[in-house]
């Protein structure tokens, strides 16, 4: 574009464009002139109202340089969830495309030991259940934890903000682990029969971690679960650790398990005691 | 008042981090100043609601963190608090983590949320950094990224733990800016090391030490306690509270009896600081 045209915008004309009241036509050839007069740009500058500028300005830096929300956040936008817990998904550890393919990895090996051996249940019902318990276990760290640190302070909530992580772990790592439990041996129950004690670990240990952290509260679970699978192989049925009386004492302990907690947050009013 | 503290006191395991403090905040800066362990920390813990008190009275804000969760709410919507130790996930970016943090604070309308991202990262002077791993940061601008969501919303209640620790000179000089235009409309209560941040800081300091208040007034109240008690000798002097040997080759003495031929000097913060701190300060200045 040169500049060494003779014809200039006047004011009336300018002052009509900055208030919007050109039709199209004479808009754009007008913005076409601007574009290469500067004499013309220096003369609409103080027609612009400056708050609007600024404001049109940072809005478009705003929408430019914020960087692109991560896989997760889009994927809960795309869910229907409201697009600021998925910001907050976003921090959390267990959640991430690392821990979630590595605990896949562990139990695609459990599942592939048990088409192996072909008669045995024990690898995968030792893995399925600690996936989602672990986990929640790793989605939060201690109150005392630096990161935590201002999710305790937050209007937000700790509780509320460990019981949306909770959830999200359990949508991310539960339909997969169903699925891979599809090609286990043995009766096709057994591919859901593994969610009675994994939903009962997960209050247990919620509850636990309120005394004890998290960290430590899930390093017992999986130990008491281990205890409990590998203590059936010898001499009980393949599927006695998911079979219905075993379900039934699950049941219990779930429920115990939401009624401590309950009472706990109940009656300790001290800040950040319970979870 | 926007912080009131009566008879408060906290024990960690028997040993007792603050006792009996009664104490209140109103707009302005305010700075708690006292060696490691004087429960600095912990007072500000107990005005963020990061920890309850054990004993004594609590109000924030006009509110009691401690009677009912709607109310502990409420104080936290107007708070804003810098922890003394901030953790940071690996593959976080710098607006990420601002905007994490605004969402824990309610932002929940994403356009706003932006703005108010920008706003705060631009107030720190970390506008160029936002999509940069918090991970790969300098120590002082993971420091002002901790700032930067302290700022979100413009609290009433701003709590900051020891905001300039690594922060470069000219950093610090931003921060100082930064502080006196929010200390407009704010109540700013931070703890420091650094003497020469409440001189330029706060209009208020509070010495802490052994959680007790030791001093609780103007700067230049503080610096006033040691007026005509502070030398420049030639010599060593070994029965003084706090001596050191300063640049020029003199001895600076703080406190004790004049030494003989000594030339009275204009007492700092810093000395009257020391002062105040008498045989703690003493013991702590000796080599291990």
């Amino acid at each position: 574009m040169t500049a060494d045209t003779t014809w200039h915008a006047g004011h009336t004309l300018l002052r009509a464009y900055v208030e919007g009241r050109l039709d199209a036509v004479l808009g754009a050839s007008l913005e076409r002139h601007l574009d290469g007069c500067p004499a013309c740009r220096a003369d609409i500058r103080p027609l612009v109202d400056p708050p609007l500028l600024d404001q049109s300005w940072s809005g478009l830096r705003t929408a430019v340089e914020s960087p692109p929300p991560p896989w997760l956040v889009r994927l809960a936008r795309r869910l229907g969830l409201p697009e600021s817990t998925g910001v907050l998904l976003a921090a959390t550890a267990s959640l991430r495309t690392a821990w979630l393919s590595s605990a896949f990895v562990a139990l695609g090996f459990a599942v592939a030991a048990t088409l192996l051996r072909g008669d045995v249940l024990w690898p995968f019902l030792l893995v399925a259940p600690l996936i989602p318990v672990l986990g929640v276990a790793a989605a939060y760290g201690p109150s005392e934890d630096p990161f935590e640190a201002l999710a305790v302070t937050a209007p937000y909530g700790r509780t509320r903000l460990i019981l949306v992580r909770s959830l999200a772990v359990l949508v991310t790592s539960v339909p997969g682990a169903c699925l891979l439990g599809l090609a286990v041996p043995g009766p096709a129950w057994v591919a859901v029969a593994w969610l009675g004690p994994a939903l009962t670990m997960l209050p247990l240990v919620l509850a636990l971690a309120s005394w004890v952290g998290p960290r430590l509260a899930g390093a017992v679970m999986a130990l008491v679960w281990c205890g409990v699978v590998l203590g059936s192989v010898r001499r009980l049925p393949a599927t006695w650790p998911v079979e219905a009386t075993q379900q039934l004492t699950y049941l219990a302990l779930a429920t115990a398990a939401v009624a401590v907690l309950l009472v706990r947050s109940r009656r300790t009013r001290r800040i950040g005691a319970v979870l | 008042m926007t912080v009131d503290l009566i008879g408060v006191g906290k024990s960690y395991a028997g040993t007792a981090a603050l006792s009996d403090i009664t104490l209140s905040f109103g707009r302005g800066v305010t700075g708690l100043l006292g060696p490691n362990g004087a429960g600095k920390t912990t007072l500000l813990r107990i005005v963020a609601t990061s920890i309850a008190a054990d004993r004594g009275r609590v109000r924030l804000l006009g509110g009691d963190p401690h009677a009912s969760h709607a109310e502990l709410t409420q104080v936290r919507r107007g708070l804003g608090y810098l922890p003394q130790e901030l953790g940071y996930p690996g593959d976080m970016t710098t607006y990420g983590f601002v905007e994490y943090v605004a969402v824990l604070k309610e932002w929940n309308d994403r356009r706003a949320r932006q703005r108010e991202v920008r706003r705060v990262l631009e107030l720190v002077g970390l506008a160029d950094l936002a999509g940069k791993r918090v991970a790969k940061l300098s120590g002082g601008q993971r420091r002002r990224v901790g700032l930067a969501q302290a700022l979100l919303g413009d609290p009433r209640l701003l709590v900051l733990d020891e905001p300039t620790t690594g922060l470069d000179p000219a950093q610090r000089a931003t921060l100082r800016r930064t502080l006196s235009v929010v200390a407009h409309e704010a109540t700013v209560l931070l703890s420091t090391h650094q003497t020469e941040d409440v001189a330029a800081l706060c209009e208020r300091v509070v010495v802490l030490a052994a959680g007790q208040v030791r001093f609780d007034g103007t700067v230049v109240d503080l610096v006033a306690t040691a007026a005509g008690r502070v030398w420049l000798t030639d010599h060593d002097v070994p029965d003084a509270a706090v001596t050191w040997r300063t640049g020029t080759g003199r001895h600076r003495v703080v406190g004790g009896s004049p030494p003989p031929g000594a030339e009275s000097a204009e007492p700092t913060l810093e000395d009257a600081y020391l002062l105040m701190l008498g045989a703690d300060a003493a013991v702590s200045a000796l080599p291990a």
